[in-house]
């Protein structure tokens, strides 16, 4: 039998953080961009489109009213020989030269306190982060990366240089830690952590905001590029990376499963496809000739109890597609939790009492039943 | 974009209700009455921007 024998085991030289290193030491979920669960593409992304739209846990949030567009993709352009199979793209579609003072356009992700106590913020033991990323994009300049503490209106900005036109660049930004506002331990979000793409002047106006403090508008953005003043613009991320600590480690891979069912926690969605019908987990008897009782239960608790949208569902056997529309019954305190979906099904008095019928997506690949519990 | 916001009530007569979200891309979403979600904290932005959530009543 082999033997270990050492004199002194001793902490690596840097500043090196062990809390949180089992499990995942990145705060970012999905940040290799490799689960986009709503689709891999959306156009048409302007005025009124604040949403999660194609890559999990990172949504597109406009301000005001901007007449530019974007189309959003999960691209497979990647940085070369990094281990990335996909990124988050911005594609500008329709250009705004000249931005109204409250218009913006950024791509968050966020975070929930109870996710983040092991940081200590709001002590004097805050500890600092490092976030890392690979980005690319043919408007070079400079661009902004803010994290907003929701539960302290505290902010912080850094700016980063795209200096190479469509090239893959690795960005490294480090924050000191914030010795004031505790964040709440709870599912809510603490942190909103922000990519600006654009900003009217009411939101760089100032002075950049690049030590934490109370947050001014005015504040977020300033010197940020306005990626929407031609069409021939476009921004990739890929590879982000946020973690306790003054360095940056290597990006954590996470195997597929993983980070599928970290996504999970905020959004669960099972898409119908054009060959075949797709069963939703949704199985039940008719207790009246016009209701059938059923349930999806979710794969991972839900962040919060979530909203549901759906189309072309279908009850089988003797539904046809998109019975179900209008008669969901999820009132938060029955039948719906973050743990399943109990869904009461009418569609006129199509069942047979006591038969058993499925709830599935119909052979279609716009059918869908969605689960959003996001921040 | 909230286009329009509607109570519907569960059929038991309880007065539970959930809320039926229209969008400005006439997606249709049902929110449940709980504060931790999204969509419920966006309606009540909605509302406190001055609109109104149609309520029929719990009996119809």
């Amino acid at each position: 039998m082999s033997e270990l024998k050492v004199d002194k085991v001793s902490p690596r030289s840097g500043t090196y953080v062990s809390l949180n290193t089992v499990g995942s030491k990145n705060i970012i979920i999905n940040g290799d961009m490799s689960i986009a669960q709503r689709g891999t593409s959306a156009t048409g992304l302007g005025n009124g489109d604040s949403g999660y739209h194609t890559v999990d846990r990172f949504k597109f949030v406009e301000n005001n009213a901007p007449t530019c567009e974007f189309t959003q993709t999960q691209s497979t352009d990647v940085p070369t020989g990094q281990g990335f199979a996909t990124s988050l793209k911005m594609d500008c579609t329709t250009a705004q030269g000249s931005l109204a003072g409250d218009d913006f356009i950024y791509i968050n992700t966020s975070a929930e306190g109870q996710n983040l106590q092991y940081l200590k913020k709001g002590t004097a033991n805050a500890l600092s982060l490092t976030l890392s990323f690979w980005v690319k994009s043919n408007k070079t300049g400079t661009y902004i990366f803010e994290i907003i503490d929701r539960d302290n209106d505290r902010a912080i900005s850094k700016s980063y240089t795209i200096s190479s036109a469509s090239t893959w660049e690795k960005k490294t930004i480090t924050l000191d830690g914030d010795t004031t506002g505790t964040l709440d331990n709870d599912n809510a979000r603490s942190f909103e952590i922000i990519f600006w793409l654009l900003a009217g002047a009411n939101f760089q106006s100032g002075t950049l905001q690049t030590s934490w403090n109370t947050r001014t508008t005015a504040n977020d953005a300033v010197g940020q590029v306005n990626l929407a003043d031609n069409t021939a613009n476009e921004w990739f991320i890929t590879g982000v990376q946020l973690e306790a600590g003054t360095t940056a480690s290597d990006f954590e891979f996470l195997p597929y499963d993983v980070n599928l069912r970290r996504c999970y926690r905020y959004c669960y969605r099972i898409n119908g496809n054009a060959v075949d019908d797709v069963l939703t987990g949704g199985a039940g008897p008719a207790t009246t000739t016009s209701r059938i009782d059923t349930a999806i239960q979710f794969l991972v608790p839900m962040r919060a109890i979530p909203s549901v949208s759906e189309a072309l569902l279908e009850v089988y056997p003797g539904s046809t597609a998109g019975s179900l529309g209008s008669i969901f019954d999820n009132d938060g305190t029955k039948d719906i939790t973050t743990i399943g979906f109990q869904i009461n099904a009418d569609s006129g008095s199509p069942f047979t009492l006591n038969n058993f019928y499925l709830v599935r997506c119909d052979a279609n690949a716009s059918a869908f039943i969605e689960f959003d519990a996001e921040l | 974009m909230i286009n329009s916001v509607e109570k519907i009530y569960r059929p038991d007569n309880s007065g539970k209700f959930c809320f039926k979200v229209i969008d400005t891309n006439n997606k249709i979403i049902f929110v449940p009455n709980n504060k931790t979600n999204r969509h419920y904290q966006a309606i009540q932005e909605w509302i406190a921007a001055g609109n109104t959530v149609i309520d029929n009543g719990g009996n119809s």
